[in-house]
């Protein structure tokens, strides 16, 4: 395992999954950065999207990435409901009732999910997306592409509506001042809608593109939920631009630690660095967090 | 009489801005010593900083003994009670089991801690409301509680941040009473107080800050004919 | 008649009723529980193991609120602490023929140092970063137990055969098992009753409430929350031994699993954090509801503690003894103020 060439097969490898990581971890740090809720059932949400993908190609067969389309949408929307229904009864209140309710959020669609489903690893089976390109002598699966591109204009849409339009100047002020948002007219219970409608949206997405490439599995959704603190602490949590760096770095964090150390351990390197972050630079790596003003 | 409390070049810095700048007091026992300032002059900054709350250069000593490297909790155990500006009662707990907690430092066993308790309640009268929560307490009510939690431990120096503010005149004449009685039985006190009123009646002594420095130290009257002081609050007022 | 902080003091002392105190005894309850659970034994002999897995459940629900309850800092890592008890037995007892007994004790120190590093690390942190820090802990034990194959057997596991007998008992007969399930469950009912009406245990409240006010009564936090990390994590390995026997296969994925860490912290919460016997009610009503909906549900039985975590939140934010106690306080105090 030397030389340059699987290092930097081993290096798009890993940029390519963090790419899907900051996709996740982005909707959660958004979250966080505007409403101050840690979402629990994010990683759920986005089992949600992988199995919607699922049914989409198995019942009219069609192609993941045509599903995005009509997964995003619906992402937004219960995102919304839940958020209206559920979360925005706890935003004032003091202490952990909104991480223990997302929490059991989650529980509850993974567990429902088992009950459709089953225990078994479902996938789709994409012909054209199990096929790979060679670039300069690495090997690129088609699949991974694809997610990475996808990942690139979902991540510049949200990049776009955050700090060119309107809607994300008033997101940004309600992340930063709440109170101040509302003295000048912000009605910040509908940005909290939207945003968290918004972070649902990239999660069921984030399912989407993943389901031609992993085995989507009903209590999978908590590792997914760990994936995305992993990304928004490494990357300072409430900051977008920081996901979308903590998420390529954990990719390939992992990508190098199991290729170079010991592959039975991938999952623990992202916690490692996690925790070394968490300990020593609570800020995250990427500069400051979104504080209060 | 002895040396209770005493400051050296006490200096807060929050970044760049300067909250407490070298300020210097001392306190006897049995005196009863003001702080006051216009808002933002650093009072409750400085006394953070002598109660270990916040990090501060400077030399603070009590009894003799150098204190400004303790943690708070240390400094309370040698004998520094002191109140907060927003009462911070136990919310989830009664009434009794708030001065309890307090109780224990100095108390062998839960029996001998629920006596310190009650006679700290029956102090500030509030032992009939022992089994109450503390989270149904009206704002006078909250204060006692505050102050009943600080002499728990029974403390030989008493900080005492804004304790008057909000009271009705019959609560502030109690409660100035009060404190003076404190002051008669050995305590040394140290209050930050708006309310001249209490300043005037209590203190033997009033240092003035404003924009972090000591500008004034003296007797009531004397300071608060001082120029300087006098020009620190009309300035501070229109800000 | 409002009683001025001037007015005169110890007037008629003779004269004034018994002070309310504060110190009820929680032994004639404890004595309930021990007596149902006996009862169980003789009434349903065919239901030991659902006996047996309830208590254990109780026990480290009881234990994590410690903790999670009276010290107010949440764990969702206490899984690592279940794993740690049973692996210690089971290592042990393959390798140097060790008694489970020694073995019980080398698993509480073990857990308690563990607990004593892990806090000196992770206290400092906050709210929801303490919680995601407990994870990340846990989850990379886990993974310590699936990759250290020569010790703990990887993710095949691990078995115990053979155990010394405690006077003549054999410790994997169900009926002996349910009699250790329901000691340990008193021990820790026992130890959380007796810490927490003393100096320790208020001074637990007084973290969870406001450190800053803590400070000021003269508590270090730092100290106090160790302290009760360290009873918590003992405790709850000591139930990790038992388990550990009881399942007599060992393997990381249910040991270790953050689904188990999640189910000790929410029978707490549910049942009621800060309260003796909430995380009892919790598991008890948790596993009530489970063999109701057992053919329903099948294996996605954590559906119920989903749901129940959420309407608990958003219904009964103390727990279901925790609001029972709070209407208690207010009643007591109703009647001495009439009194």
């Amino acid at each position: 395992m030397e030389g340059l060439a699987p290092f930097l097969q081993n290096l798009s490898g890993g940029l390519l999954i963090g790419g899907i990581y900051a996709l996740i971890g982005v909707g959660l740090s958004l979250i966080f950065g505007v409403m101050r809720v840690i979402n629990f059932a994010h990683g759920e949400f986005v089992m949600l999207g992988m199995y919607l993908a699922i049914v989409l190609f198995v019942q009219l067969g069609l192609d993941p990435y045509v599903s995005l389309l009509i997964a995003a949408p619906a992402g937004f929307l219960v995102g919304m409901v839940v958020q209206r229904l559920v979360i925005a009864r706890l935003v004032d209140i003091p202490g952990d009732s909104t991480l223990l309710v997302t929490l059991g959020l989650g529980l509850v669609i993974s567990n429902v999910l088992f009950l459709v489903f089953g225990a078994e690893p479902k996938s789709i089976y994409l012909p054209y997306a199990t096929r790979t390109v060679m670039l300069a002598g690495i090997r690129l699966p088609v699949a991974q592409l694809i997610a990475g591109g996808v990942t690139l204009v979902l991540i510049t849409g949200l990049w776009l509506l955050l700090t060119r339009t309107e809607l994300g100047r008033a997101v940004r002020a309600t992340a930063q001042n709440r109170l101040g948002a509302e003295l000048v007219g912000i009605d910040t219970p509908r940005i909290h809608a939207l945003v968290f409608g918004v972070g649902m949206a990239l999660a069921m997405a984030a399912g989407v593109i993943l389901a031609p490439l992993l085995f989507a599995i009903p209590t999978a959704g908590a590792s997914y939920t760990l994936k995305a603190f992993v990304v928004t602490v490494l990357g300072g949590l409430g900051s977008v631009p920081g996901a979308i760096g903590g998420g390529l770095l954990l990719g390939v964090v992992e990508f190098m630690g199991a290729s170079y150390l010991s592959s039975g351990y991938r999952d623990a390197y992202g916690l490692f660095a996690f925790l070394l972050v968490l300990l020593l630079r609570p800020e995250g790596l990427f500069g400051r967090t979104v504080k209060r003003v | 009489m002895p040396r209770a409390l005493e400051a050296e070049g006490v200096t807060v810095r929050f970044g760049g801005l300067v909250a407490v700048n070298g300020v210097s007091l001392a306190l006897d026992e049995g005196a009863i010593l003001g702080l006051i300032g216009p808002n933002g002059a650093g009072k409750s900054t400085l006394f953070n900083a002598l109660t270990g709350y916040v990090k501060a250069r400077g030399q603070v000593s009590f009894y003799g003994r150098r204190v400004d490297r303790l943690q708070p909790y240390a400094r309370t155990r040698l004998g520094m009670g002191r109140t907060f500006q927003i009462e911070r009662p136990f919310e989830g707990l009664t009434v009794l089991e708030n001065v309890l907690i307090p109780a224990f430092l100095r108390a062998a066993g839960p029996a001998e801690a629920e006596r310190v308790a009650y006679a700290a309640l029956e102090q500030v009268g509030l032992a009939d409301r022992a089994l109450q929560p503390s989270s149904d307490l009206n704002l006078a009510r909250r204060r006692r509680l505050e102050l009943a939690k600080a002499l728990a431990v029974q403390p030989k120096v008493l900080f005492l941040d804004e304790l008057m503010a909000g009271l009705n005149p019959p609560a502030l004449k109690e409660m100035i009473g009060f404190v003076r009685s404190l002051a008669d039985s050995g305590l040394a006190i140290i209050m930050v107080e708006h309310i001249m009123e209490a300043v005037t009646e209590l203190c033997e002594e009033v240092i003035v800050l404003a924009f972090g420095e000591k500008i004034a130290h003296g007797t009531p009257q004397v300071v608060m004919n001082d120029e300087r002081v006098v020009e620190a609050y009309l300035g501070g007022a229109d800000e | 008649m409002t009683q001025g902080p001037d007015a005169p003091r110890g007037a008629a002392p003779a004269a004034r009723p018994p002070r309310p105190s504060l110190l009820a005894s929680p032994w004639p309850r404890l004595a309930l529980v021990a007596a149902a659970f006996a009862a169980w034994y003789f009434v349903f002999p065919s239901a030991l193991s659902l006996g047996i897995t309830l208590m254990l459940l109780a026990g480290w629900a009881t234990a994590w609120d410690l903790l999670g309850g009276w010290t107010g800092q949440a764990s969702l890592g206490h899984a690592a602490f279940v794993g740690l008890g049973a692996y210690t037995v089971g290592v042990t007892a393959a390798n140097f023929d060790l008694a489970p007994w020694w073995a019980a004790l080398l698993a509480m120190a073990a857990a308690a140092l563990l607990a004593l590093l892990w806090g000196r690390l992770t206290f400092g942190l906050r709210g929801a970063y303490f919680v995601l820090s407990t994870i990340a802990i846990a989850e990379i034990l886990r993974l310590v137990a699936i990759n250290e194959r020569r010790l703990t057997g990887g993710a095949v596991g691990l078995f115990i055969f053979d155990l010394q007998e405690p006077f003549g008992l054999d410790l994997f007969s169900r009926h002996v098992e349910f009699w250790f399930s329901l000691g340990y469950l008193l021990l820790v009912l026992v130890v959380v009753a007796l810490v927490t009406r003393g100096r320790l245990g208020y001074q637990m409240r007084a973290v969870r409430e406001d450190e800053a006010s803590a400070q000021a009564a003269g508590i270090n936090p730092v100290a106090v929350k160790s302290w009760a990390f360290v009873l918590s994590a003992a405790l709850t390995a000591l139930g990790g031994c038992l388990y550990g026997v009881f399942l007599s296969a060992l393997q990381p994925q249910p040991l270790f699993e953050l689904h188990l860490s999640v189910r000790i912290a929410l029978v707490a919460i549910i049942g009621g954090r800060g309260t003796l016997f909430g995380p009892l009610v919790g598991a008890a009503l948790i596993t009530l509801a489970a063999e109701l909906f057992r053919t329903t549900f099948a294996q996605a039985n954590l559906l119920i503690y989903g749901l129940l975590i959420v309407l608990v939140v958003l219904f009964m934010p103390r727990g279901i003894m925790g609001e029972l106690e709070r209407r208690v306080v207010r009643r007591r105090y109703a009647k001495s103020a009439r009194g």
